[in-house]
């Protein structure tokens, strides 16, 4: 499609990351810096970090403690100058035009002190109110209309630091949202959340942000939370991509196919048969023997399993797809990488 | 402006929040002024010939050093300080990313201490004239304009202490080095004159020597502000020479701090 002259193109992109390296120095302690003035080590936290978020997608990077990720939010925002590579924000180059790719955003940091904590819930959205420049006859209007899309609306005179952490997370969403950003990026916003306060805040990311189709991008270490959350999901480790794809497709591939059967003989030929180990003799749920199916394959394929199982006569009080960890679920990806040839 | 009000209002709000520190705060200069004002008494004999030129009670000359003292105290140490621990507490990657100038955000995280410093030093005035200090209130606001002036002098090392924290998490121990030079070499407890001429000819590169002269003459004698005007134009060029030191700094600390990931608390 051409663009008349004068006309400023819309880029398909909301957020564009291409060749992205960062590397920092590692700490040395002073004895080494002694030993060695001149040498230099480096901690390299991005290689190569490449990909595109479209309009209205929620976007996933699903990485474990020192992937990057924080260091790519970094980068996004500014507040970290990457030493090579391409950022952009709906068009604006955040190297180049850092003002206007961060009005693009709304952050929510996973630091739930982003916040001051002797303000109250008003006060505080309406300091960031001011220091974001928001009309000064619009701020009351929105912060009421954001105390009531974050549902704090009745506690929005307690001091934030008597809030829940999930309170506090959702304030902290609220003033990301205080400009209507189009894209957001949350930085693993339920990290210091209990799993209650967790399930809670996805329910409402995904009923309050993610129906209303803004651009998300969220970091996060919490597979379950990537697939359950995500349209498409980047998974970084150790700087580097390791797979991008999509949510339902990366969790087909790499975490669906461990399943679980609570069974009353653990010796039943029908288990073997199915490909089932038991995970130990010893230890019993009531008399139940839990049985492990490492590959199982789709859901599909996990009925298929169970109806053979029942039809086999093995008594099952559950059988159940089991969430892998982060660890079990990067060491697939990397198995299943094709190897570097030499 | 609007930003500066809104941080001022919201420091104001956390600060109410501990009402028995501000009360204590103001409770602290009482016991501030009061001792001061018996040790002075004693010290009026000893100390009355050498500071004859500032006023020539030894209780009102030490009250001006108290009250410059305090002024400066302030001027190196609010930006620092409240970028410190907004860092620290993790508020400080929000503001940063806010379209609101770095400079503004400085000037809004500062204002609180500011008029509270500007409050104390007003009351240390008021209680030294109520136990006998000799002041000349026409001279006052020339008195301030010295004390504004001052705080620019100071300003620019607090502004190189944020760099410094900014870029190393720490503004290391330049700030009580610098504050205990000024207090040795500035005339707080003592003119500068007694002190040995190789140590006089340093403290003329300490702003408060200056500052501190200027505002005894005015506050204590009523002088002209005509006649202190080497003084000003002393500290007008630390002001300008030393901001801009400190401005060059704050951008190097900002670009140095972008590239080693330390601007973000996380």
């Amino acid at each position: 499609m051409s663009t008349a002259p004068g006309e400023r193109s819309t880029p398909p992109q909301a957020v564009l990351v291409e060749d992205l390296h960062k590397r920092f120095p590692s700490h040395r302690s002073l004895w080494q810096t002694l030993r060695h003035p001149t040498r230099r080590e480096w901690v390299e936290s991005l290689q190569g970090v490449s990909f595109s978020v479209a309009r209205g997608e929620f976007f996933g990077v699903l990485g474990p403690n020192g992937a990057g990720k924080t260091t790519l939010f970094k980068c996004l925002t500014g507040l970290v100058t990457p030493d090579r590579g391409r950022l952009s924000l709906h068009g604006q180059d955040v190297l180049r035009s850092t003002r206007l790719a961060r009005a693009q955003v709304g952050v929510v940091f996973a630091n739930e002190r982003a916040m001051n904590w002797r303000l109250d819930a008003r006060e505080n959205l309406r300091l960031f109110a001011a220091l974001y420049n928001i009309p000064v006859a619009e701020v009351n209007d929105r912060v009421e209309a954001l105390l009531q899309l974050v549902e704090l609306t009745d506690t929005g005179q307690r001091l934030a630091g008597t809030f829940s952490s999930g309170m506090k997370q959702r304030l902290s969403l609220a003033r990301a949202l205080l400009t209507d950003p189009p894209i957001l990026l949350l930085d693993e916003p339920t990290r210091s959340l209990d799993p209650v306060s967790a399930g809670r805040f996805r329910t409402f990311l995904r009923e309050q942000v993610v129906a209303r189709g803004r651009t998300v991008v969220m970091a996060t270490h919490a597979a379950e939370e990537a697939f359950g959350l995500c349209d498409r999901v980047l998974v970084l480790d150790r700087g580097r991509v390791l797979a991008i794809d999509t949510a339902a497709r990366l969790a087909d591939r790499f975490a669906d196919h461990v399943y679980r059967a609570w069974i009353r003989e653990p010796g039943h030929p029908a288990l073997g048969v199915a490909g089932g180990r038991l995970l130990d003799q010893l230890t019993t749920h009531d008399g139940w023997y839990v049985v492990e199916f490492p590959d199982c394959g789709t859901a599909q394929d996990a009925a298929a399993v169970l109806r053979r199982l029942v039809a086999a006569g093995v008594e099952i009080s559950r059988f159940e797809r089991m969430g892998l960890s982060l660890g079990e679920f990067l060491e697939r990806i990397v198995a299943q990488q094709p190897k570097a040839t030499s | 402006m609007r930003v500066i009000i809104a941080m001022l209002r919201a420091t104001w709000r956390a600060a109410a929040s501990y009402r028995l520190a501000t009360v204590f705060s103001l409770l602290g200069l009482a016991f501030t002024v009061v001792p001061l004002y018996f040790v002075a008494g004693a010290l009026q004999g000893t100390m009355a010939g050498s500071i004859q030129d500032e006023g020539g009670q030894y209780f009102a000359f030490i009250l001006a050093g108290l009250m410059a003292t305090t002024i400066i105290t302030e001027a190196v140490s609010t930006i620092p300080g409240n970028v410190g621990s907004a860092a620290a507490s993790g508020t400080l990657d929000s503001l940063f990313l806010t379209p609101t100038p770095a400079v503004v955000l400085f000037a809004g995280l500062s204002a609180y201490g500011f008029l509270w410093t500007l409050l104390r030093t007003a009351l240390l005035l008021i209680g030294g004239a109520a136990l006998g200090a000799p002041i000349v209130w026409t001279s006052v606001p020339q008195a301030l304009l010295v004390l504004a002036l001052l705080t620019l002098a100071y300003l620019p090392f607090g502004l190189l202490m944020t760099a410094s924290q900014i870029a190393f998490r720490t503004s290391g121990p330049f700030m009580s080095g610098l504050l205990l030079i000024s207090t040795l070499l500035g005339g707080v407890y003592y003119p500068v004159n007694v002190i040995p001429s190789w140590l006089r000819s340093l403290a003329g590169f300490v702003p408060l020597s200056y500052g501190l002269r200027a505002f005894r003459k005015l506050l204590l004698e009523g002088v002209p502000l005509a006649s202190v005007w080497s003084d000003l134009a002393m500290l007008s060029l630390f002001a300008v020479v030393l901001g801009a030191l400190g401005v060059a700094a704050i951008a190097m600390a900002f670009r140095y701090a972008r590239r080693t990931g330390g601007l973000s608390q996380y």
